[in-house]
């Protein structure tokens, strides 16, 4: 009775528009109140929630991209990667994807992304004679990057959410191979779609050019390699690497760039406070919400079900990958990952599969869903940016769908994927 | 994307000049953290002395920047939902609902309130290690959201009734 209380009510707000976050936090006070337990279970597990040391990382995360993002980095890594890849057949769609990977390294969140590159890059797409749709597509889709690709606040989220076990090193090394993947698997769809239009290929700018690109990008890149570096080293603790981190991209747009006005940098600041917020009370409420999931036995009940079902890893796991696309679908990234990760991480386990391939699968499956409707931040930031409507987007957005969907399924079950790396370093 | 009257009226002044003063002080939180870890890493290094009251130090002010954050991103209207189901009403019963919702938020912040002050007495006599401040530092940022969602909430759903007539239900300006 219970655990449909906790449903019930948080599907009712949901569907009538309520933040999602509150929405968690109502259906678990009310669950608490049902159960007789005092409701103030509900705050105090939130405050727990977000009161947690490794989680210091999230606005160290964001404020490092905040701040190359109005620091006048995503401009000078477009650069790099038009003088790179842009002669090549639909040059601007590769720059876009390989910006994306660039720049999602450094930023590890898909909504700066398109909004750093999309507002850069869409215009000058749709002035080469791009179609607007096919544009947007690209921008958002290849933002997915910036959640696999390390440093990602997401890995940090699911590292919380999965408990012990999960080295975030490991994890960081585990997602590179895997975003890179997925950058050319949306490539070789640009590709085809480009080859379709007969999208235009840039002229190449000669090597001197891409290296005087490359020397002026590179200071910038570093944030990310600070922050990986410092913690595969040892010599940082994630946090503390994140803390360098933004620390550094502040003295590098401000003294070396000299790109930062203070209005840019109050403007990064604020940023970060709005997103580490949304982000946070999420991850709070989602706290309450899971801790009543445990108390309701729902990990075990589902796990028992989806084993009832199959006894075959590979339909497992393909169950499990649907379930994430379709919660995807309607919820938000931080949420399912505190609530799903509990549920679905010991199913994995049970079957064999290593935590860290799962959270990759995983943060892949929700950046998916963050493309899809009904929500999909990316997709309606993308379709705001690109000036078009979401239904024009989705009339040609299938082909980067199936992208990503291909390098899901190889991550899903070729292991090697996103274990090699780790495994030699 | 906000439905704001021609001009301002004395209580959207008091209430914006309350929401710029809680994203200031997020702000200045999340400052605050960043130095002092660029402190702690330099102390361990270089002056091989951790100062430990860091961590604990972040800790209580990441929940400040966590929930007063939160209070302004209620006031703004930035939280995510799924405003997709509630689109494909008629007009008026979706005004409806986003009245109901405004009304329902500001009860769940009168809620979040009464229990923040209750867990901000029981957490008076721990004390927070190195800091020598009580826990209840951590549960007061959240019973300020209890109290600033409740007035922010209140306040625009009142609005909401009084200019019924005068807005419009479809305020996601992110779609347009």
């Amino acid at each position: 009775m219970g655990l449909i209380i906790l449903m019930l009510v948080f599907a009712v707000l949901v569907i009538m528009g309520m933040p999602v976050a509150f929405a968690m936090g109502i259906a678990s006070a009310a669950a608490f109140w049902h159960e007789g337990f005092p409701m103030l279970i509900t705050f105090q597990r939130a405050t727990s929630g977000v009161s947690v040391f490794s989680l210091l990382a999230i606005p160290f995360f964001v404020l490092a991209g905040e701040l190359m993002l109005h620091g006048g980095i995503a401009s000078r890594l477009v650069k790099l990667a038009s003088a790179l890849v842009g002669h090549l057949k639909g040059g601007l769609a590769m720059v876009n994807i390989f910006s994306s990977m660039l720049f999602g390294g450094i930023s590890g969140s898909a909504v700066a992304d398109i909004s750093a590159l999309g507002s850069i890059l869409v215009p000058v797409m749709k002035e080469r004679g791009y179609r607007p749709d096919f544009a947007v597509n690209v921008t958002v889709t290849s933002s997915i990057a910036g959640i696999v690709i390390p440093p990602s606040h997401n890995m940090i989220i699911f590292a919380v959410a999965a408990g012990t076990g999960i080295s975030v090193s490991s994890l960081f090394l585990a997602g590179i191979i895997p975003g890179i993947l997925m950058c050319i698997s949306l490539a070789i769809a640009a590709y085809i779609l480009s080859v379709k239009h007969n999208y235009p290929a840039e002229p190449f700018p000669g090597w001197p050019a891409v290296g005087r690109a490359a020397a002026d990008a590179i200071p910038g890149f570093l944030t990310a390699v600070i922050i990986i570096g410092g913690t595969l080293s040892g010599v940082f603790t994630v946090t503390e690497s994140g803390a360098f981190g933004a620390i550094y991209a502040f003295l590098l747009t401000t003294l070396y760039y000299r790109s930062l006005s203070l209005e840019a940098f109050i403007k990064a600041v604020i940023g970060t406070v709005r997103t580490t917020a949304m982000v946070m009370i999420l991850i709070g409420f989602a706290a309450s919400f899971a801790y009543l999931l445990a108390l309701y036995q729902v990990p075990s009940r589902l796990s028992t079900a989806l084993v009832s079902i199959s006894d075959n890893p590979i339909i497992i796991l393909l169950m499990i990958n649907l379930i994430l696309l379709i919660l995807g679908m309607i919820l938000d990234m931080a949420a399912l990952i505190l609530i799903c990760t509990p549920i679905f991480l010991p199913i994995a386990k049970g079957l064999g599969m290593d935590p860290h391939q799962f959270g990759i699968m995983m943060l892949m499956n929700l950046g998916l869903g963050l493309c899809t409707p009904p929500v999909g931040t990316c997709l309606f930031v993308g379709c705001a940016v690109g000036k078009i409507k979401i239904e024009e987007a989705l009339k040609s957005i299938w082909p980067f769908y199936l992208a990503i969907l291909g390098a899901l399924i190889l991550v899903t079950y070729v292991p090697a994927v996103s274990l090699w790396l780790p495994s030699i370093l | 994307m906000r439905d704001q009257p021609p001009k301002k009226a004395l209580d959207e002044t008091v209430l914006n000049a309350i929401n710029k003063l809680i994203v200031v002080a997020a702000s200045i939180a999340l400052l605050i953290i960043v130095v002092t870890f660029g402190w702690h890493v330099f102390g361990r290094y270089v002056l091989n002395d951790t100062p430990t009251w860091v961590e604990q130090l972040a800790k209580v002010l990441i929940c400040f920047i966590a929930f007063l954050g939160a209070a302004a991103g209620v006031r703004d209207e930035t939280h995510l939902g799924v405003s997709f189901f509630r689109d494909m009403l008629p007009d008026v019963i979706q005004k409806l609902i986003i009245i109901l919702i405004d009304f329902a938020l500001a009860a769940f912040g009168l809620v979040m309130l009464i229990a923040g002050w209750e867990l901000m007495a029981f957490g008076w006599d721990s004390m927070i290690p190195m800091l020598n401040i009580p826990e209840s530092f951590k549960t007061l940022a959240i019973t300020m959201l209890g109290a600033l969602m409740c007035l922010f909430c209140a306040a625009r759903g009142l609005r909401r009734i009084v200019t019924f007539s005068d807005w419009t239900p479809n305020p996601v300006a992110k779609e347009t």
